[in-house]
């Protein structure tokens, strides 16, 4: 499994989403299950999976599925 | 596991529930960051017993959620960095009620803290009357002073 089809697997699997062409419009508070809480639910399953630990400003900026992309770029996980 | 007794003042200083929502009387044992131990006695004085029921009183369910979560509550409220904090619910799921708790009946709660990242607390709580099994939830609980900080900015 590639680092894309991890981070596709991680946000379906958070936010009970079965449809991948669903992912792609998808932001914070955009849908009921993307709430803070699952915010924070979703940060630590991508450290878990991609095994980093996020810094603060970018747990802040991860606020779309593509602003998410970009932010892990700079952990080196290219997608 | 730290033996340490808190009473209501020290219950207070860790927690801001207060009187008629402060649902725990004693702490007999808190492992900070790990484990807490802790009762309430009921009695008829409480003021739901008269409206439930009036001929048969016994404690609503909201109230022994209640008491779990803030013996919960403290297995991270005890650490230094975190008294006094306030507290938001944010999952409450597999309540089990079991027993029909009456006046006269002391609950004992059992605590544990699985995970505190971020100003997000998860664990469980069990509780007994006279060692038989009452109620038992599993909570995901905020510090909103922390988690505040990593909400995303819309």
């Amino acid at each position: 499994m590639n680092a894309l089809e991890k981070y596709n697997q991680v946000i379906m699997e958070c936010f009970g989403i079965s449809d991948e062409s669903a992912l792609a419009n998808l932001e914070y508070q955009g849908i009921p299950e993307w709430d803070s809480v699952g915010h924070m639910d979703l940060i630590a399953e991508l450290e878990d999976k991609f095994d980093i630990m996020m810094d603060t400003d970018d747990i802040i900026d991860f606020s779309s599925y593509e602003k998410g992309k970009e932010i892990l770029k700079k952990y080196s996980i290219d997608m | 596991m730290d033996q340490k007794i808190m009473g209501i003042p020290e219950i207070k200083q860790c927690q801001e529930n207060r009187y008629p929502c402060l649902f725990v009387d004693r702490i007999i044992e808190v492992d900070p960051g790990e484990t807490a131990r802790g009762y309430k006695n009921f009695t008829y004085n409480e003021w739901f017993f008269p409206a439930h029921f009036e001929d048969e009183p016994s404690v609503p369910g909201f109230v022994q959620v209640e008491c779990l979560v803030q013996v919960f509550i403290m297995t991270f409220l005890s650490m230094p960095e975190y008294q006094g904090k306030k507290t938001n619910f944010a999952a409450i799921d597999h309540v089990k009620f079991r027993y029909k708790i009456e006046p006269g009946d002391r609950l004992d709660i059992v605590a544990k803290l699985v995970s505190l990242k971020r100003g997000i607390a998860k664990g469980f709580a069990e509780s007994f009357v006279d060692g038989k099994p009452a109620c038992s939830a599993e909570f995901v609980v905020t510090i909103p002073d922390v988690f505040d900080q990593y909400r995303p900015q819309k």
